[in-house]
C-alpha cells in the first residue's frame, strides 16, 4: 500500500494524463492501473479535473468550422448510407472558408497583370507590322514616282519621234575612231534642241577621266553642246544644251577630259556628220 | 460509444458538439493563427474518427485520449518547417482579415468563471500547468523555461491538479 501511495505522489500519473511520458512509462502506468484500483481511481480523478479545466478554458470555434469538419469526416465514409441524407447537403452549403475574399484580389491582380503583359506583346506585334507597312508604302511610293518619271520621259522621247521639226543625223567615224563607230542625233532648228539617241551610240566605252563632248560647227566655230557617256546599257534620248543657231555646218564628237573642254581637242575627234 | 465505433454520423456530431470547444481551447492556445488552429482542429477530428478503434475505455477517459491527439497535432504543426516558413511569409492583405477574425473570437461565457478558479491556483501552479497543458511544453522544457528543478515541476504540477480537483468537487 505504501508503494502505491508513493507511486501516486511521484507525479507520474499527472504526466501520464498530460501525455508527457515515454512509451515505456505509459505501458507501466497502464499496467499499474489495471492491477491497483486505487491508482485507477486516482488517474480517473486527475483526468476528470483536467477535463473540467479544459472546459473552463474552452474557446468556441467558428460556426462554419462545424460543417466543414463534419463534412470532411463524412466524406471519408464514402458509400456510407447515412451520407446521402438531404441535411448533409445543407451542411455542404454552410462550409465556406473565411479567407476566400482575400484570395480573390490575389487572383484578380494576377489576371490583370497577365492581361497587361498580353496586351503589351500584342501592341508590340502590331507596332512592328505598322512599321513594316509604312516601309512598304514608302517603297511603293518611290516605285510609283519612278514609273511616273519613266512614263513622262518615254512620252518626251515619243514626242521627239513624232515631232516633224526634228531631223535625224548619223555622225560617222573619223579615222581616229574604230571602224563602224557612229552616233545618231536629232536636231530641231525651230525648238533649238539637240538630242543624242543613246541607244544608237556605237562608240568605245569612255574611261573615268574622259567623256564625249558634242559640238556644233556654226560658221566655222565650234559651239559646246554638252558632254555624255557612252554606256551600252542606256537607251535614252539625251537632251543636250540648247542651240541658238538655225544653221550649222556640221556636228562632231570629241573625247575630252571629264566635264568637257571650252575648245574641242581636234585630234580627238571621233565622229562627224553634216546635213 | 457504440455509435462511434459503428461510425455513425450522429455519433461524430455529438462528439463534435461536446468536445470541439474544449479541444479548440487547447489548440488555439498553442497555435495563435486562427486558420491554422482550425485546420488542426479538423485534423484532430479526422484522426479521432479514423483511429477510434485504437481507443479503449480501460486506458482512461475519452477526453484525455482526444486532447492528447489534439495537443500532439498542434505541436507537430508549430514545429514543422512549413509552419515556420508560413509565419515569415504572412502577407499584409491576409493579416487584415486575420486581425478581424481574432477580434471576433467567440469566448466561452464560462470563461468568466475562470478568474475565481485562477485565484484558487497559486501563480506558480498555474504557470506550470498552462505551460504543459496549453502551450505544449514537456515538463523537461517547462523546467528549463521556469528555471526550476525537474522534481519541483512535478510536485507543482501535482499540487495544481489536486487544487483543481478540490475546486471542481
Amino acid at each position: 500500500m505504501e508503494d502505491i501511495k508513493a507511486y501516486i505522489e511521484s507525479g507520474i500519473l499527472e504526466l501520464y494524463v498530460l501525455g508527457d511520458i515515454t512509451h515505456d512509462e505509459k505501458l507501466q502506468v497502464e499496467a499499474m492501473a489495471a492491477k491497483h484500483p486505487a491508482i485507477k481511481a486516482e488517474l480517473d480523478e486527475i483526468e476528470r479535473s483536467m477535463e473540467q479545466y479544459a472546459e473552463h478554458n474552452a474557446v468556441e470555434p467558428n460556426e462554419q468550422l462545424r460543417g466543414r469538419i463534419l463534412n470532411s469526416l463524412l466524406t471519408n465514409l464514402g458509400d456510407d448510407s447515412t451520407f446521402n441524407k438531404a441535411e448533409d447537403f445543407e451542411d455542404n452549403v454552410i462550409a465556406l472558408p473565411a479567407s476566400k475574399p482575400t484570395n480573390f484580389y490575389k487572383y484578380a491582380f494576377a489576371a490583370c497583370l497577365a492581361l497587361l503583359i498580353a496586351s503589351g506583346v500584342a501592341l508590340m506585334n502590331l507596332y512592328n507590322k505598322l512599321q513594316q507597312s509604312n516601309t512598304q508604302l514608302a517603297v511603293l511610293q518611290a516605285d510609283k514616282q519612278h514609273f511616273a518619271n519613266r512614263v513622262n520621259f518615254v512620252e518626251n522621247e515619243l514626242g521627239v519621234l513624232r515631232d516633224t521639226t526634228f531631223r535625224f543625223l548619223k555622225l560617222k567615224a573619223t579615222p581616229k575612231a574604230p571602224v563602224g563607230a557612229s552616233i545618231m542625233i536629232a536636231w530641231s532648228k525651230e525648238k533649238h534642241k539637240v538630242m543624242v539617241d543613246m541607244a544608237n551610240v556605237k562608240m568605245p566605252v569612255n574611261d573615268k577621266e574622259h567623256q564625249y563632248q558634242l559640238w556644233a560647227l556654226v560658221g566655222g566655230k565650234p559651239v559646246d553642246l554638252g558632254v555624255f557617256d557612252a554606256n551600252p546599257d542606256s537607251t535614252d534620248m539625251k537632251e543636250m544644251k540648247t542651240i541658238a543657231a538655225v544653221k550649222t555646218d556640221a556636228f562632231a564628237v570629241t573625247l575630252e577630259p571629264r566635264g568637257g573642254s571650252v575648245n574641242p581637242t581636234m585630234d580627238q575627234m571621233m565622229v562627224l556628220g553634216k546635213f | 460509444m457504440l455509435a462511434l465505433r459503428n461510425r455513425e454520423k450522429i455519433a461524430i456530431e455529438a462528439l463534435y458538439d461536446m468536445y470541439s470547444s474544449s479541444l479548440y481551447g487547447v489548440i488555439s492556445r498553442i497555435i495563435i493563427d486562427t486558420p491554422t488552429a482550425e485546420d488542426v482542429l479538423q485534423e484532430t477530428f479526422v484522426k479521432i474518427w479514423n483511429s477510434f478503434a485504437s481507443y479503449s475505455t480501460e486506458k482512461g477517459r475519452l477526453f484525455t485520449w482526444m486532447v492528447n491527439i489534439a495537443r500532439n497535432l498542434a505541436i507537430d504543426k508549430i514545429r514543422s518547417k512549413d509552419f515556420k516558413n508560413q509565419n515569415k511569409n504572412q502577407e499584409l492583405e491576409n493579416n487584415v482579415t486575420f486581425i478581424d477574425e481574432q477580434r471576433n473570437t467567440v469566448y466561452n461565457p464560462e470563461l468568466l468563471g475562470i478568474k475565481e478558479l485562477v485565484e484558487t491556483l497559486k501563480p506558480e501552479q498555474k504557470s506550470i500547468l498552462d505551460l504543459v497543458y496549453f502551450k505544449g511544453y514537456t515538463h523537461v522544457e517547462a523546467a528549463d523555461e521556469l528555471g526550476v528543478p525537474l522534481g519541483t515541476i512535478k510536485t507543482r504540477l501535482r499540487m495544481a491538479i489536486i487544487q483543481l480537483r478540490k475546486h471542481f468537487n
